[in-house]
């Protein structure tokens, strides 16, 4: 990762018409969260649809990202003490 | 009963009934963004429970309460991160290739197919096994879904540094799970 790159962050240049496979993937991130710049997600964009060995990567990192959401945002079961005791403190604050 | 103090049970009885519904999922996001210390996640739910029940005349009911609890909570987390930011970093950022490589879990699985196998548990134990240092970012951007400078915003650290160890992170995760994949003998 390296931000000076081109297309890295920050002050970028414009996109150029067309990318090669490697400056597409040093982007897949920036592309896959929505952090890019329109004419640099329009760059990736194009290369990714039409090369066969990056879209099934960039499809692949796209279904990690969902995958890593969807289960990371899960509850958990808290223990009942703790409710309990969230009670007991809210109710002594109320009477204090 | 007089009418200050009918009018305090009332209070309590609201926030209550609005707020402690979430405490499952207030604990599941501070047990992702703690690394899975269950002790210190029961603290920060009942940290952050109590600030929201302080600041209870200041939510609009029938706004999203668990949004809000969520927010609290994870300003709470991140004001003890940065209040604990000064201990040396745990890991040594090294340089890991970009894109697919050999024996990563694209190279393995490029369909994404232990997507569907593996079950979430495996997920939340790679995430909460992921040092301070990436897990944050990683929970704060992928979870919590939070852009990149919010999360620079959030953490005090550069927009290149969140980039640097989310990718960093995501890359771990994925090693992780490429484990776990081959140990439940889903990949060769």
């Amino acid at each position: 990762m390296n931000d000076e790159t081109r297309g890295g962050s920050g002050t970028r240049e414009a996109a150029p018409e067309e990318l090669s496979c490697e400056e597409s993937l040093a982007l897949v991130y920036e592309y896959l969260d929505g952090e890019l710049p329109a004419d640099w997600s329009d760059a990736v964009r194009r290369h990714v649809e039409k090369c066969r060995l990056c879209y099934p990567y960039f499809d692949f990192e796209r279904m990690f990202l969902d995958y890593v959401h969807e289960a990371g945002e899960g509850a958990a079961l808290a223990n009942p003490g703790l409710e309990r005791r969230i009670r007991d403190l809210i109710a002594g604050e109320d009477g204090s | 009963m007089n009418e200050s103090s009918e009018n305090g049970e009332n209070r309590r009885r609201e926030f209550e009934s609005e707020a402690l519904p979430h405490l499952d999922a207030l604990f599941g996001l501070a047990l992702r963004l703690t690394g899975g210390d269950e002790a210190r996640s029961e603290d920060l739910v009942q940290d952050s429970v109590l600030k929201a029940w302080r600041s209870w005349d200041r939510f609009e009911v029938g706004t999203n309460c668990r949004a809000w609890l969520m927010t609290i909570l994870r300003n709470t987390f991140i004001n003890q991160y940065r209040r604990d930011r000064s201990r040396p970093a745990q890991v040594e950022f090294e340089e890991i290739a970009e894109g697919p490589g050999a024996g990563t879990l694209y190279d393995a699985d490029p369909e994404g197919r232990v997507f569907d196998r593996l079950v979430n548990e495996h997920v939340i134990r790679a995430i909460e096994e992921l040092p301070d240092e990436f897990r944050v970012p990683v929970v704060l951007a992928d979870i919590e879904g939070l852009g990149y400078q919010e999360v620079a915003d959030t953490l005090g650290i550069p927009v290149g540094t969140v980039k640097s160890r989310l990718f960093r992170g995501r890359r771990r995760l994925q090693e992780r799970l490429h484990m776990f994949a081959e140990e439940m003998g889903y990949l060769p």
